[in-house]
């Protein structure tokens, strides 16, 4: 599975931009599924059918944040604005590679004091270029960020674990996964970081039973963190709620239920900012029971996130393991 | 009906938190208050209640769909620590009002439980003066530690612990008025109905989860697809030290939402239908959004004429809310007239061109 992670993450695809994270993902999940569609927005939708059964849709984000190019001076530097949630102290002396495999360093104008954190627009993109024409960027051009993957052993590090590493537990688990109670809907959205766009229009297509996300989440066990009680490899987090949505009560009570029951390890996730592809399947048609599956991560949104590799094995059982015990889905008074 | 029947509907109404994403506990209460005046009740996929009061048109019935959110503000547990509790807010809530609150814990059993801030020089510089943010508030069960983790978790939610107080004249306090004043004045409206026949169809929908994604109001008009939609939910009322220009008066009128989230003809409408009544109301400007369920509604599948009225409330998004009985009634009645006057063929009238 690491080899397939470092592919996956390896792919750059800023939302918008999914062409070849999609060529990846559907040559990787070809053998384990029925039928394959791509929609109108590009999410890729991987049918496991089941005559009959509760229709459940997971939606593991294929897009990563990224960067557009909006001016090339004539010395060739290039400004750029965000695609996604981009933080400017993430971007100094940070690579960068354009989709038409120009590479870059971000750089950035002389503040007044070396405190500051300059925002994006003081910011560029020096591609080694003397003037605008050897430059070979042409505006609107989309970069991604440009980091291999590092395997710290235990640990995992890219640029893009948001949300690759749901992609590939996704993928990992229907490999596995002889059945399940479900007609499945594997689908890997686009558009997620830009407001969970690939994931609407998916779920309006699929019109799902009910929905779950694979995100990452972040954690609070850093030095002077933030204050959030998820830490890494104490196993995958459960949400019950984000600034996105408050999880469906059914759905986070069928989740704990079959992580106790299988015991596998399981954290209670609030997340006070952020948002996932649940949100954008709990609004759908007449409103899907909707939860979210995360994979704790540190530096979420910086060009190295973190994950432990435990956690991700752990999303994978409880994944599993969810894909084979029906919810119950009324409403307890 | 009478002040004393709308103030113990809306103690009932009040009586069970009902936070947002956890709202079926209330279920059972609008089961109760509506259902026997109705013709029929259903759950929708994400727990709003919708009823449905069918009207006597042989035609194809159009839909009207009255609604009101049945979530409440609250807090929710976010950590655990030597015993006492962390805090994260489900809505939007002033923290200035929560330090010395009563509150309930919902865990394994309900418990009871305060909300204390540390003596001010021990809480970082920044918060020693001012307002203490909820980051820095604890909750205390008087519990020992190991009882505390036995009985509470992460996700457990809070609600307020406040009575219900009828004050000497027709208004009441207490938590969640913001909206259960809004429901006691869909439930005044049903009642009003039972001897009436009006034309159209009516769901009244009680919605969730407004408070944090409008989620109710979304979902449930996307099944219905009514052709008209009226909101109701509350409003700033006046108090000392507010400006009159962005108040309303408390039990003396309600409001009327004017804005790109209204239809003018439905404005127009209801304005006309106020004067007749001798009902008083004010109008209330949006700029941009309503700040209700009508922003999400509106936009639903082919989009949704709509219509904002509001009820104003006191000390809104705090545990000691206050409303006047009397715009209840007003706002009840407002709408029940609108719905046994509204003709089979009002939406042949709606034309943008005749409208101002």
């Amino acid at each position: 599975m690491k080899e397939l992670i470092k592919t996956l993450v390896e792919t750059n695809s800023p939302s918008g931009y999914e062409n070849s994270i999609r060529q990846v993902i559907r040559h990787n999940i070809e053998p384990y599924v029925d039928e394959i569609k791509v929609d109108a927005l590009g999410n890729l939708l991987c049918v496991r059918h089941k005559e009959g059964a509760l229709k459940i849709m997971i939606s593991a984000h294929m897009d990563e944040i990224g960067l557009m190019a909006t001016h090339v001076d004539q010395n060739g530097f290039v400004r750029f604005i965000p695609l996604g949630g981009v933080y400017p102290h993430h971007c100094i002396g940070g690579r960068v590679r354009f989709l038409n495999g120009v590479s870059g360093v971000i750089g950035v104008e002389r503040t007044t004091t070396p405190q500051e954190i300059p925002s994006l627009d003081k910011m560029f993109i020096d591609v080694g270029a003397a003037n605008a024409q050897t430059a070979q960027i042409k505006i609107g051009d989309v970069a991604a960020f440009d980091r291999p993957f590092l395997d710290l052993g235990k640990r995992w590090v890219s640029k893009a674990m948001d949300d690759r590493i749901g992609v590939a537990v996704l993928i990992e688990t229907l490999k596995q996964l002889q059945n399940s109670v479900f007609e499945i809907y594997a689908v890997f959205s686009v558009q997620e970081e830009v407001g969970v766009r690939g994931a609407t229009t998916a779920a309006f297509g699929v019109a799902p039973d009910l929905g779950l996300a694979l995100d990452v989440t972040a954690t609070g066990d850093t030095p002077k963190g933030i204050k959030m009680e998820v830490e890494l490899g104490k196993g995958p987090a459960i949400k019950i709620r984000d600034s996105g949505m408050l999880a469906d009560p059914r759905i986070i009570h069928w989740m704990i239920q079959t992580a106790e029951q299988a015991s596998i390890p399981y954290q209670r996730e609030i997340l006070e900012f952020g948002g996932t592809d649940g949100r954008a399947m709990q609004l759908s048609r007449s409103g899907v029971p909707a939860g979210v599956l995360s994979i704790p991560c540190r530096y979420v949104h910086a060009p190295s996130e973190m994950v432990d590799s435990e956690d991700v094995e752990n999303a994978i059982l409880l994944l599993s393991e969810l894909l084979n015990n029906p919810p119950k889905l009324e409403f307890l008074a | 009906m009478k002040t004393s029947e709308i103030k113990s509907i809306l103690k009932e109404l009040t009586s069970t938190p009902a936070l947002s994403g956890h709202e079926s506990a209330l279920h059972s209460t609008l089961n109760h208050l509506w259902s026997p005046y109705l013709d029929e009740v259903s759950i929708s996929r994400v727990g709003s209640f919708q009823a449905l009061r069918r009207g006597t048109s042989t035609q194809p019935c159009p839909e009207l769909l009255v609604t009101a959110h049945m979530d409440s503000i609250g807090l929710m547990v976010s950590a655990i620590q030597d015993g006492f509790l962390r805090f994260t807010e489900i809505g939007g809530i002033d923290p200035r009002l929560l330090p010395g609150q009563m509150v309930t814990v919902h865990g394994k059993r309900d418990i009871p439980a305060l909300i204390v801030q540390p003596p001010s020089f021990l809480l970082p510089v920044e918060f020693q003066n001012g307002i203490v943010t909820l980051h820095s508030l604890w909750g205390d069960c008087g519990l020992p530690p190991e009882k505390v983790n036995q009985q509470v978790a992460i996700g457990d939610l809070v609600s307020f612990d406040q009575p219900f107080l009828e004050f000497e004249n027709d208004m009441v306090c207490s938590p969640s008025l913001d909206n259960r004043a809004s429901l006691a004045a869909l439930t005044y409206c049903i009642y009003e109905l039972v001897n009436r026949q009006p034309a159209w169809d009516s769901w009244f929908v009680a919605s969730v989860q407004e408070e944090e994604t409008q989620a109710g109001a979304l979902t449930s008009t996307f099944q219905i697809l009514p052709k008209l939609a009226i909101v109701v939910d509350v409003t700033f009322a006046n108090s000392p030290g507010t400006p009159s220009h962005k108040t309303f008066p408390l039990g003396d009128c309600i409001a009327l939402g004017w804005g790109p989230t209204v239809h003018p003809y439905l404005y127009k409408t209801f304005q006309e239908l106020a004067d007749q009544l001798e009902i008083p109301y004010k109008i209330e400007s949006f700029s941009r959004r309503s700040g209700t369920d009508a922003d999400s509604l509106q936009l639903v599948a082919h989009g949704i004429p709509t219509m904002v009225v509001s009820i104003p409330l006191r000390y809104m998004h705090s545990a000691v809310e206050v409303v006047s009985i009397k715009d209840i009634q007003r706002a009840g009645r407002l709408i029940a007239e609108f719905i046994a006057g509204l003709e089979i063929d009002y939406l042949e009238k709606i034309k943008w061109d005749e409208t101002n």
